[in-house]
């Protein structure tokens, strides 16, 4: 019963990963930029929701567009004035300049909130509905629910619109994209802030069960990385796949072994996967 | 011959300075640690540069080292002096290890699989406490100062160990690069495909790279943990402390060069006590940011690193001497 517990349990909080994690693979998806940057971006929509909370009387998870709007808008600027410098340049300093904006993000969080961890009360943080024996939390199912809505949205924007459109054409082929009448560098900058948007709503959602401090997008950058990677970097729909296996994955082994292996478990998974089949499981284009 | 000797005083200063900085003071330390650091960033630089493989696991290697020497000197009594080659026979079969599965891989993609190889030793390590101590680390044991023993009364003696440790390090990158392999590297980062089209294995020549500069990072590790006399898990397989700064050093010296790493840690290293000395009272995260801040304005403005300043200045000159 237990194994079927905890299944649920991966689903639910995978459901979560999935969503975090799109905004990684978008990005990369239509530029080719991995952003190691892009957990700082859980953290400050942790942050936001928090404020909203604490100040404005908000539910952290009703917060969650407000993170979205606050990333994005971010995301806009850090794509404008300094990710669109590197899009040319070799790998090397595209990877180290999101490094250093990593650097730059959890430390000025750091010099602004302090190292404190702060936490939300939720009348639901607790609470779980029984079915038989088996459980399912709340605070879980709620993040779920609204992950699936903000993935949905997501689909159902690229898929019908314009601009959905637009950034799809120029992933595939910018030169053509141009030739067509795009404008390519708006879509870097819409995908960019969408990307970090998303990771910023995923973290306003778990934000009543995981308490926020600056460096708690350091908890989540492997695990981001280990589900973009499952499921192939740049691909959307691998990423919903490889999310919800890291959730399974995770939380099957904590029935295994002790809590501090649970993370050893999930970076033997990315290194093999990255080994034997870089390219994904799913096996997506790129 | 103008070479040679502007390297002779180069070394000579080098040398010369240990002596004026007082032996037990602050100084020192910073220039002991700054020679350590530019030596692992010179490491670094062979495969992160020569082999233009952006590794950001090298903390691996170099704390595989900080804790085979210092268990060997814990347990059994064995000299650092000989633990170093046995921490630089387990950093090489670590980087073998981790470079057959991950050395195909490119760019992005070899970079995440490095990370997450460094994550992966610091998790084992603070879990297998029974050898490592946990997350409680290791102090290196008092013995009797002796040079055999590889224990001093003062930092000066680790200054020139970590000044000798520097100028092999950048001896053997200078060997490579000047070398048949140097060449090789060199057609693999400019055009992996045709390298392999006229006939150099590229796999092996990688793996031999990745091989070398895992050796030279274990056995640096030995030195730091010989001076640090204490560390945890968290500091030397530390992904920001170590990996991500050593990487930073060499890029912003100039990557792929010999001088780069050297005037990388000249700057980085000093600099970064120097903020720490003034802020870290008052606002934790000022100096990191800062940090944070410099390399992504050199990355900006300065993409091939502070020896190009260099380069344009020596520009500059031989102009004025030919008119």
């Amino acid at each position: 019963m237990s194994f079927v517990q905890a299944i649920i349990d991966g689903l639910l909080v995978g459901g979560v990963y999935a969503v975090i994690s799109i905004g990684l693979t978008l990005v990369y998806g239509v530029m080719g930029i991995v952003n190691f940057a892009q957990a700082e971006f859980l953290m400050i929509g942790m942050f936001v929701s928090w404020f909203a909370w604490a100040y404005l009387g908000l539910d952290p998870v009703l917060a969650a567009p407000l993170s979205f709007a606050v990333s994005f808008a971010i995301g806009w600027v850090v794509q404008g004035q300094l990710i669109s410098r590197v899009l040319k340049a070799p790998s090397v300093a595209q990877i180290f300049l999101t490094v250093g904006l990593l650097i730059v993000l959890e430390n000025g969080a750091l010099l602004t909130f302090g190292s404190q961890f702060r936490s939300v009360v939720t009348s639901y943080q607790t609470m779980s509905l029984s079915l038989g024996a088996l459980f399912v939390s709340v605070p879980y199912l709620i993040a779920f629910a609204m992950s699936l809505a903000c993935g949905v949205a997501l689909w159902w924007f690229m898929r019908t619109s314009w601009f959905g459109r637009a950034m799809r054409a120029t992933a595939q082929n910018p030169m053509a994209a141009q030739l067509m009448g795009i404008d390519t560098a708006l879509m870097y900058k819409m995908a960019f802030a969408l990307g970090v948007g998303l990771t910023a709503f995923g973290g306003a959602v778990i934000l009543p069960y995981v308490a926020v401090f600056p460096g708690v997008g350091g908890q989540f950058v492997v695990l981001m990385f280990t589900v973009v990677v499952l499921g192939g970097l740049g691909s959307v729909a691998g990423a919903v796949v490889g999310g919800l296996a890291v959730g399974v994955i995770q939380a099957l082994s904590s029935l295994v072994f002790p809590i501090q292996l649970q993370n050893l478990v999930l970076f033997i998974v990315f290194i093999l996967v990255l080994a034997v089949r870089p390219q994904g499981l799913v096996g997506a284009r790129r | 011959m103008k070479r040679w000797l502007a390297l002779a005083v180069l070394i000579a200063v080098a040398a010369v300075l240990p002596l004026l900085l007082s032996p037990t003071g602050y100084w020192i330390r910073v220039l002991t640690f700054t020679l350590l650091f530019a030596a692992m960033a010179q490491a670094w630089n062979l495969i992160g540069g020569l082999a233009n493989q952006t590794s950001l696991g090298h903390a691996a290697f170099f704390g595989i080292g900080a804790y085979t020497s210092t268990i060997l000197l814990l347990k059994f009594g064995i000299s650092p002096w000989l633990g170093m080659f046995a921490a630089g026979a387990l950093g090489g079969l670590a980087a073998l290890v981790i470079a057959i599965p991950t050395l195909r891989l490119q760019g992005h993609y070899f970079a995440l699989a490095t990370l997450a190889f460094g994550e992966v030793m610091r998790v084992i390590a603070n879990v297998w406490a029974p050898l490592t101590g946990g997350p409680g680390g290791l102090s290196v044991p008092f013995t009797p100062p002796s040079f055999a023993g590889y224990s001093f009364k003062q930092l000066l003696p680790h200054a020139y160990i970590a000044l000798g440790a520097l100028i092999i390090v950048t001896g053997i990158f200078e060997v490579i690069r000047r070398g048949a392999m140097g060449y090789r590297l060199r057609a693999i980062r400019e055009n992996q495909a045709a390298a392999e089209v006229i006939g150099i294995d590229t796999t092996k020549v990688k793996l031999q790279t990745a091989v070398i500069s895992g050796v030279l990072m274990a056995m640096l590790g030995t030195l730091y943990a010989q001076v640090a006399v204490f560390f945890d898990p968290d500091t030397v397989f530390s992904a920001a402390a170590i990996s991500i700064r050593v990487a930073l050093i060499a890029i912003l010296g100039g990557v792929g060069t010999a001088a780069g790493p050297i005037l990388g840690a000249l700057f980085i290293i000093p600099v970064e006590e120097l903020m720490n000395d003034l802020f870290s009272a008052g606002a934790a995260g000022l100096s990191q940011l800062i940090f944070g801040a410099i390399l992504i304005a050199v990355i900006l403005w300065k993409p091939r690193g502070f020896i190009t300043l260099w380069d344009a200045l020596r520009a500059r000159f031989a102009r004025g001497e030919t008119r």
